[in-house]
C-alpha cells in the first residue's frame, strides 16, 4: 500500500519524535517536583500523595512527584525532606523541574541559596517510605540538576498576614512568614543560576486592608512577584494608576525596586481572577503554574 | 506619567470607578501634548505590554488545550507513550495530530529553553560566590534597620481605617553582647505623627507548637523620653533597646519575640518583632591581622582568620566597595570547615574586576558569618559580625587579573543539558515544519 505524501511526512515525523524521546530516556529522566505551602496535607515522604494539590491524575509536568512537608513547622527544621527529594530525583543523569506554592517558595529558595553548592550524593530515584532514595553508586556532584522553578503565590517575601497576627503565632511556620524574617532567612538572589518563574494572583479582597497592593488573599505582589528589599511595598497591575506596577519578566518594577536576581514574573493577574487556594483541584494561582508545567516541563 | 504613591500600605482603590476618569483625563492631555508623551513612556511599560501579549498568547494556547483536553494534557518524554490512562493517550494522539498546535507548543518550549540557557550562561560568567553588587542590592548594607509600615491592627480584627504604624528593628540576627533597638510610631494617611501609647511590651521565648516558654517574659520600657535606647525625646517615635545577654536571655539560642500592644487615640493595635539570638558564637575572628589579600590564579582573594570552635558548614559574606565608596561586589564563602584555626577565603573573581573596572583601592566591609545547622531550629549560630571596614586593598593594574569566565563541572553540566534542551526543541520544530510543508 502506498502512503500519501502527507501520511508519509507524518510517519517520518512520528519516528523521528519517538527516536528523540528514546534517546532522551536512555540518558536521563526528567521529573516534576511539587513543593507545597502552609498547612501541608500530603503524607510526608510519600512522593505520590498529591492531597495538598488535587487529584493525583491531573497532568502537572513529566513524572510528577509531590515533595510533601508538613506546612506547619519552620522552613529550617523541615527543609531536609525537600533536600532529600532533590537528591532523589535531581542528581546524576536525572533533572528536575520544580514547582512551588506559597511557603514552598521559601523551601526551594532556602535549599538552593544555602545548600545549592554543597556536595550531593547521586541517588537512584527510588525513595523509601521516608522519601529518601538510595545511592546510585556513581559518586557525588556539586548541587542539584534543576532546569527551572515555577512559583505560584510565592511567600519568599513573607506575608503581612503573619505580621498582623492573622495567623496563629504559636504555629512555628508563621514566624518564618513574617516579612522581615522571610526576607532575612537567606539571600534570595542566589538561586544557583536557576530561573524562578513567578505566578502572581490578584483576586484577593478579604485582606486588602492588611496586604499591600494587589494580593491573592494571602500573599501580596511584593512577594509573589519576587520583589527585593523590605516587605510592605505596594505593587499592582498596570491598570492601577495609584500604585506602582509589578512589571513582567525580570525588569525592575515601576518605582525602581528590583526583583530578586533570576526571578521572572511570568504571570500577573491583570483580571484579578486567581486567588491563593488550590481548592482541592490545583486551583487558584496554582492553576497557572500547572499550565506552565504542562507545556514546558517535559 | 502621573506620580503614584510609594506609601507601602496606602489604601488602594478596588474599583475601576476611580481609575477611569483619571485615565480619560490623561488621554486627553496626552492627545493635546502630542504623541511624544506616549512614546516617552517607560520602557518597562512597553516591555510589559509585549510580555503581556506574549503571555496572553501562551495562556490562551494553554487554556484552549486544557479545555479541549479536559484539563488533562499529559506531558511526557517526547514520543513516549503514556502509561495507563486511555483518556490521556487519546489526548496525546489528538495533540500530536494537529501540527499547528504542535508548532505553537514547541515554539513555546524552544523559547523557554533558550531563555533558561541564556540566563544561566549570563549568571555563571562569574562564580556564584563572587557577584556584582547590582545583583544583590538588598544584601549590600546588612546593618541597616529593617523598616516596615502597615495599618494599625489587632489580630483577627478589622484594621484601622486611618492609622498606620511604622516599625523598625536594628537587626534580626543577634549574637553575644549585641543589642537591638526597636521603634514604633503612628501616622495618619498624610504622614502626620499621631500620639502613641505602648500599653504593654514584653520580650519572650515565644510558646510554639503547644510548648510553653522556657523563660519568664521580660517587660520592656518603650518610651519617647530619650531613655532605654529611645533616640530622641518627644519625636513621637517610641523606642527601646533590648540586650538579650543581660536581660534574661543569656544562654538562650533561638527566637526572642518582642510583642507590643499599642493605643492611638481610641484605637488599639498589636505589633511584634522576632530576633534570633546566638549566645555563644561557634567561631570567633582573630584578634589581630584578621584579613589579608592575595592575587591568586587571576583573582583577588581575601582571607579572614578565625578560630573555629564548632565544625560544620559556614556561610560568610562580605561586601566590596570601590575607591569612590560605591558598592562593587558581594563575595561569599559557603563550605564545610573543620574546628581549629582556619582562614575563610572570599574570592573576588578576576573577570568581574576586568569587566567592571573598579577604582582601586577596594574596601572589604560589613562581613557577617554563621554556622549553618541542618534540620534544626535555630538553623544558624552567628559569629560576631565585622561591621564597617575590614580591609583596604592595595591598588592593582587590571592586567593582574584573568579575563577568563568561571568554569566548573557544575557549569559544564548545566550548559550541556540546557543546550540539549534547546537543540531538542529546535529539532522538534524543524520536523513539525517539514511535516506542515506543502
Amino acid at each position: 500500500m502506498k502512503l500519501g505524501s502527507l501520511s508519509w511526512r507524518k510517519c517520518v515525523f512520528g519516528f523521528a519524535v519517538v527516536g528523540l524521546g528514546i534517546a532522551a530516556l536512555a540518558h536521563a529522566t526528567n521529573y516534576s517536583l511539587w513543593v507545597n505551602g502552609r498547612t501541608g496535607g500530603g503524607q510526608v515522604g510519600n512522593h505520590a500523595d498529591f492531597a495538598y494539590w488535587g487529584p493525583a491524575a491531573t497532568a502537572a509536568g513529566v513524572n510528577k512527584k509531590s515533595v510533601n512537608w508538613d506546612g506547619y513547622n519552620t522552613i529550617a527544621s523541615t527543609n531536609g525532606g525537600v533536600r532529600d527529594a532533590l537528591d532523589c530525583y535531581c542528581t546524576g543523569n536525572n533533572w528536575c523541574y520544580v514547582a512551588a506554592h506559597s511557603a514552598g517558595n521559601l523551601q526551594v529558595g532556602y535549599a538552593l541559596s544555602l545548600y545549592g553548592g554543597s556536595t550531593r550524593t547521586k541517588k537512584n530515584g527510588v525513595p523509601n517510605s521516608g522519601g529518601v532514595c538510595g545511592s546510585a553508586g556513581t559518586g557525588t556532584q556539586t548541587g542539584w540538576n534543576i532546569k527551572w522553578v515555577d512559583v505560584a503565590g510565592g511567600a519568599g517575601g513573607g506575608s503581612e498576614l503573619a505580621n498582623a497576627g492573622s495567623w496563629a503565632l504559636s504555629e512555628p511556620l508563621v514566624g518564618d512568614l513574617k516579612t522581615a524574617t522571610a526576607r532575612a532567612m537567606y539571600n534570595h538572589n542566589t538561586t544557583r543560576g536557576a530561573t524562578f518563574y513567578m505566578f502572581a494572583g490578584a483576586s484577593g479582597t478579604l485582606y486588602s486592608a492588611i496586604l499591600p497592593g494587589q494580593d491573592d488573599e494571602a500573599i501580596a505582589y511584593h512577594s509573589s512577584g519576587g520583589v527585593s528589599g523590605t516587605g510592605g511595598a505596594s505593587y499592582c497591575n498596570g491598570s492601577d494608576w495609584f500604585c506602582n506596577d509589578l512589571t513582567m519578566g525580570t525588569a525592575a518594577n515601576e518605582g525602581g525596586r528590583a526583583k530578586w536576581t533570576s526571578h521572572n514574573v511570568k504571570f500577573r493577574d491583570n483580571n484579578e481572577s486567581y486567588n491563593h487556594y488550590t481548592n482541592g483541584n490545583w486551583g487558584g494561582i496554582v492553576s497557572r503554574a500547572v499550565a506552565d508545567m504542562v507545556v514546558n516541563a517535559q | 506619567m502621573p506620580n503614584k504613591t510609594d506609601k507601602p500600605t496606602a489604601p488602594r482603590p478596588r474599583t475601576r470607578r476611580v481609575r477611569w476618569p483619571v485615565v480619560v483625563a490623561l488621554l486627553v492631555v496626552a492627545g493635546a501634548c502630542g504623541s511624544w508623551w506616549v512614546s516617552g513612556m517607560g520602557n518597562d511599560n512597553a516591555a510589559s505590554a509585549a510580555n503581556e501579549r506574549r503571555n496572553a498568547a501562551l495562556n490562551a494556547s494553554v487554556d484552549a488545550s486544557a479545555a479541549a483536553n479536559g484539563v488533562a494534557l499529559t506531558p511526557r518524554q517526547p514520543g513516549v507513550v503514556a502509561v495507563g490512562g486511555s483518556k490521556a493517550d487519546a489526548l496525546e494522539i489528538a495533540a500530536s495530530a494537529d501540527p499547528k498546535a504542535q508548532l505553537a507548543l514547541w515554539s513555546q518550549r524552544l523559547a523557554r529553553a533558550e531563555e533558561v540557557l541564556d540566563n544561566y550562561r549570563k549568571q555563571t560568567i562569574y562564580p556564584f560566590e563572587s557577584r556584582p553588587a547590582r545583583e544583590h542590592a538588598d544584601q549590600m548594607y546588612p546593618n541597616r534597620f529593617v523598616n516596615e509600615e502597615r495599618r494599625l491592627t489587632n489580630p483577627g480584627q478589622k484594621p484601622s481605617a486611618g492609622v498606620r504604624i511604622r516599625t523598625s528593628q536594628e537587626r534580626i540576627y543577634v549574637v553575644g553582647s549585641e543589642t537591638v533597638l526597636f521603634t514604633v510610631s503612628a501616622l495618619d494617611w498624610e504622614g502626620n505623627v499621631l500620639p502613641l501609647t505602648v500599653t504593654r511590651a514584653v520580650a519572650e521565648d515565644p510558646p510554639l507548637d503547644g510548648k510553653p516558654s522556657k523563660r519568664n517574659s521580660v517587660t520592656l520600657g518603650f518610651n519617647d523620653d530619650g531613655a532605654n535606647g529611645d533616640v530622641a525625646a518627644g519625636d513621637g517615635i517610641v523606642g527601646v533597646r533590648l540586650s538579650p545577654e543581660t536581660q534574661g536571655f543569656s544562654g538562650h539560642a533561638g527566637t526572642i519575640r518582642v510583642s507590643v500592644n499599642l493605643k492611638v487615640g481610641e484605637e488599639t493595635g498589636f505589633a511584634f518583632f522576632d530576633i534570633f539570638f546566638t549566645p555563644n558564637p561557634p567561631a570567633v575572628w582573630a584578634t589581630s591581622n584578621i584579613a589579608r589579600e592575595v592575587v591568586e590564579a587571576g583573582s583577588l582573594n581575601f582571607y579572614l582568620k578565625a578560630q573555629v570552635r564548632e565544625a560544620g558548614r559556614y556561610v560568610v559574606t562580605g561586601r566590596i566597595d570601590d575607591a569612590k565608596g560605591q558598592p562593587f561586589a558581594l563575595i561569599s564563602f559557603n563550605d564545610e570547615v573543620a574546628a581549629g584555626p582556619r582562614e575563610f577565603k572570599l574570592n573576588l573573581f578576576g573577570k568581574l574586576l576586568v569587566d567592571e573596572k573598579p577604582a582601586f583601592p577596594l574596601t572589604l566591609r560589613d562581613v557577617d558569618a554563621f554556622l549553618l545547622k541542618p534540620d534544626v531550629d535555630p538553623d544558624r549560630a552567628l559569629m560576631p559580625r565585622l561591621p564597617g571596614k575590614v580591609l583596604l586593598s592595595k591598588s592593582y593594574p587590571l592586567s593582574a587579573f584573568s579575563e577568563a569566565e568561571w568554569n566548573s563541572e557544575e557549569r559544564e553540566r548545566y550548559l550541556a543539558e540546557y543546550g540539549r534542551d534547546v537543540e531538542s526543541a529546535r529539532a522538534h520544530l524543524e520536523h513539525i515544519r517539514k511535516t506542515m510543508a506543502p
